[in-house]
């Protein structure tokens, strides 16, 4: 398949604080992209620079092999965008502004955004400004897949949706992929992307460490094991296992937590050499993929108790 | 220490407003009042300037005009009130500002009254109106001085106290209206009530037996007072109305405030409110509004309440001047037989010959250009706001090129100033037709029409401005070179500066079209550098990072 979105070196910097730096990856058709990173960390400022609202200092941008800057009114005619923070006119009510928008692309197929505002239960005839934060957010929502664009760009898109309607959020934006249409989001909501997305992209500190298969990312992850034994057991000869990367004793020494990367083999064994109670071990998310990147950045707490290292 | 209450805090905001208003309407003082020798020059001059005055008597009461106090303060007249625009924005943004950004939530979140918040960013206000009044006095007091004033520091001081105290009513005015409205809607209904008490007030001056009518204004309370005239001195009791009347509105305001919801709005009676159109949901979609058919479209939609209310003001403003001057017309006749030297005055202050009605109206339109110019600063302001607030996001990701956002959004400022210009011609006309004042018609268009491109250049000049500015810079820096151009133009003629000084001012290119017809090269050159200004604009809005 073809890249619907090209990003090599992109940097981008507001006077002397940080934007991104070289950032780079590829879309592509008919794929949804999940893109990852704490607040702060260049999803938006990457997002913006895809819209042609902010100007790259250097890299490449392209959407369907159209450069973002210079062609962004053809890039507009097959995008559909939805900004983080959305901020319309408060006197219009939701229907004039689908209108509104509706017009500005050249109009809009009127039953499928009806379709639409049944789907996410958005009553049209109130003002914008009486709107609650979910309301509005399906208003974005709306508008941003009303035209049937053959990319989506969606920034935070389930940000104060209820849980009713993050599911028909998914489901449209399955039925937008299944369709053979692309999906470039950005989420904190990482079960989300999970369940979601094909690939994914990490931003932190605006570089890019880790773009892959959400299956990939998977098989870098380490394996959270839970063994409570009958009688108290030495942490260290955990300790020194080969793979196991943190042990925690709870219990009063009759539990072990460990963080296992690799496989258990050595693990069990180990374990087998005393008297098991239960043992689990626990697959990890995304999430826990996620948070292990930003671990040693002073980002993520770790939890008190006894932790060997 | 600035960061330890929200006073402090609220009073650290306002210190360009205090330094830029009370230096720039000081500075205003101190000009005219160095002018004053030139004008008295001989005493011909003296008795043709306090002629003259009495029949100006509906800008302001002529009192001891003879002497640089009493002429400072009836020069200035009601345009001295100009200062009220701080407090009325100040005051409409106060709470309801910080509502409408939601940052009022953050700050009611600590453990604070509601009331304590109120009421010390209401405290901020008075302290930073009080600091311009005491800058604006020691400066009156520093000009008065070098003028040979017969007024003291105390006259000065009174001078600086009674201008705070009437702009702090109006921006008490301001919040009370915020408690039932947007912040916008508040700061325009409390600037259409200045501009009645304004005409309220001047209407005793003009129509015999009226000043019951007049006592309505607070405009009347202040002017009871003239400190910078040592005979008529001050009247405490009329400070004292426009302190308590201030004091009242606001209690009232910090009421309603404590009272309703954090984003509501206060109940208005129910014959006060508009009909709400009942929609049913189902009943939304399509809205088929011409409005929402292209962004120029919209623009217009947006734009037409402003440009409704400014029509009426601008418009009503000439058609009024038209009467006035009909009503001056015997006066003058008369002074002019009198007093040879009543032309050369009326040259020196007005800028034109005593000859014709047509001349005294010449004098009174430079109001008009100066209305559709603040006018373009509001909107200016808006298009700036819109970016920075994130409203054109959405916007700029369909597909319509940037340079068209712009150029539509220009397109709609641009129809609504030729509807104020064309409504302006049409009162004129018909005051004109209707009080038999004899005015030419094709000068009377070139007047009412010309000040198009004054308020389009001042529109260019804002959205090229807001290219790199934020809106608070971008409409400051405008409204400051409005000031400095009326400045130029309202002074530097007593002040003989010469015309390479006075070719500074956009004024300038106005002319006097009553007298002279349009200026054409003048028009064609501000209509050349507004379209430059806008053609800029275009490029950098094409080329910037859209703001947030």
């Amino acid at each position: 398949m073809a890249a619907i979105i090209e990003v090599e070196g992109l940097t981008k910097s507001y006077g002397n604080k940080r934007g991104i730096i070289d950032v780079a990856f590829q879309v592509e058709e008919g794929e949804v992209f999940g893109f990852l990173g704490p607040n702060g960390a260049g999803k938006t400022t990457t997002i913006r620079v895809l819209m042609a609202l902010l100007r790259a200092d250097a890299g490449l941008t392209r959407i369907a092999g159209l450069d973002c800057w210079e062609q962004s009114v053809a890039i507009k005619r097959l995008a559909g965008y939805l900004p983080g923070e959305l901020s319309l006119d408060p006197g219009l009510t939701g229907g004039q502004i689908l209108e509104y928008f509706g017009h500005l692309r050249g109009g809009v197929d009127q039953a499928y955004l009806k379709q639409l505002i049944k789907r996410l239960d958005l009553d049209p005839s109130r003002k914008f400004r009486q709107y609650s934060s979910g309301n509005k957010r399906k208003i974005g929502i709306i508008q941003a897949f009303m035209h049937r664009p053959r990319l989506l760009i969606l920034d935070e898109p389930t940000n104060g949706l209820d849980p009713l309607n993050q599911q028909e959020f998914g489901r449209l934006v399955k039925e937008v992929r299944d369709e053979g249409g692309t999906v470039f989001l950005s989420s904190h909501i990482l079960t989300e992307i999970e369940q979601t997305c094909g690939r994914v992209a990490i931003i932190r500190e605006g570089r890019m460490v880790r773009v892959g298969g959400v299956a990939e990312l998977k098989d870098i992850k380490r394996h959270e094991v839970t063994i409570t034994f009958a009688d108290t057991v030495p942490a260290k000869s955990f300790q020194a296992l080969a793979g196991v990367e943190q042990v925690e004793m709870l219990s009063g020494g009759h539990t072990l937590r460990l963080a296992v990367s690799g496989g258990l083999d050595a693990v069990v064994k180990e374990a087998a050499q005393h008297q098991v109670v239960t043992l689990t071990s626990h697959e990890p998310s995304l999430e826990d993929i996620f948070l292990r990147y930003y671990e040693g950045d002073g980002l993520v707490p770790r939890e008190d108790g006894n932790v060997v290292h | 220490m600035w960061f330890t209450s929200v006073y402090l805090k609220t009073l650290r905001d306002f210190r360009v407003g205090i330094l830029g208003w009370g230096l720039g309407v000081g500075l205003l003082m101190v000009a005219v009042l160095s002018a004053f020798p030139s004008l008295v020059e001989t005493p011909e001059a003296r008795d043709a300037l306090v002629g003259l005055a009495g029949s100006f008597s509906w800008i302001a009461e002529p009192v001891a005009i003879d002497t640089p106090g009493g002429y400072a303060t009836f020069k200035y007249g009601f345009t001295i009130l100009v200062i009220v625009l701080w407090p009325l924005l100040v005051g409409s943004r106060m709470l309801r500002g910080e509502e409408e950004s939601g940052s009022l939530d953050a700050l009611l979140s600590l453990p604070r009254s509601r009331a304590r918040v109120a009421l010390e960013k209401l405290a901020a206000m008075w302290t930073a109106l009080l600091a311009m009044g005491l800058l604006i006095g020691l400066l009156a007091f520093a000009g008065g001085s070098s003028a040979g004033a017969d007024f003291g520091l105390g006259g000065g001081l009174l001078f600086g106290l009674n201008l705070a105290l009437i702009a702090g009513m109006f921006g008490a005015v301001a919040l009370l209206l915020s408690q039932f409205t947007q912040a916008s809607a508040a700061a325009g209904a409390t600037g259409g009530l200045l501009l009645l008490s304004i005409v309220v007030d001047m209407v005793h001056r003009v129509v015999s037996n009226t000043e019951w009518l007049s006592r309505l204004s607070p405009v009347y309370y202040y002017n009871l007072s003239k400190p910078l005239v040592t005979s008529y001195g001050y009247n405490s009791g009329a400070m004292l109305v426009l302190l308590g009347v201030g004091i009242l509105l606001s209690a009232w305001a910090l009421v309603l405030f404590v009272r309703r919801d954090v984003g509501g709005t206060a109940a208005i009676p129910a014959w006060l409110r508009l009909p709400q159109r009942a929609v049913r949901p189902g009943e939304a979609l399509p809205v088929n509004a011409w409005s929402l058919r292209s962004i120029y479209t919209r623009s217009l939609a947006t734009i037409a309440m402003p440009t409704f209310w400014w029509t009426l003001i601008i418009a009503g403003f000439a058609g009024w001047m038209v009467i006035i001057v009909k009503q001056t017309e015997e006066k003058l006749a008369v002074l002019r037989e009198g007093s040879p030297l009543l032309s050369e005055v009326i040259a020196k202050v007005g800028g034109g010959d005593a000859t014709t009605n047509a001349s005294l109206l010449s004098f009174l339109f430079v109001f008009l250009p100066l209305l559709l110019m603040a006018f373009a600063v509001t909107q200016a302001s808006r298009w700036a706001a819109d970016e920075e607030n994130g409203r054109q996001e959405l916007v700029l990701a369909t597909p319509q090129p940037r340079s068209t956002v712009i150029l539509a959004r220009f397109g709609a400022l641009a129809t609504s100033m030729v509807v104020v210009g064309a409504t302006t011609l049409a009162a004129t006309a018909l005051s004109s037709a209707v009080t038999g004042l004899k005015l030419d018609q094709g000068n009377l268009a070139a007047a009412a029409l010309g000040m198009i491109p004054l308020g389009l250049l001042v529109g260019a000049l804002g959205y090229l401005f807001s290219g790199w500015l934020r809106t608070a810079v971008d409409t400051g820096l405008l409204s400051f070179l409005l000031l400095i151009w009326f400045f130029i133009s309202f002074i530097g003629p007593e002040l003989n500066w010469p015309d390479g000084a006075l070719r500074l001012s956009a004024f300038y290119y106005y002319g006097t079209p009553l007298l002279n017809g349009l200026p054409l090269l003048s028009t064609l050159g501000t209509l050349a550098v507004t379209a430059v200004a806008l053609a800029l604009a275009s490029v950098r809005f094409a080329r910037k990072d859209i703001g947030r």
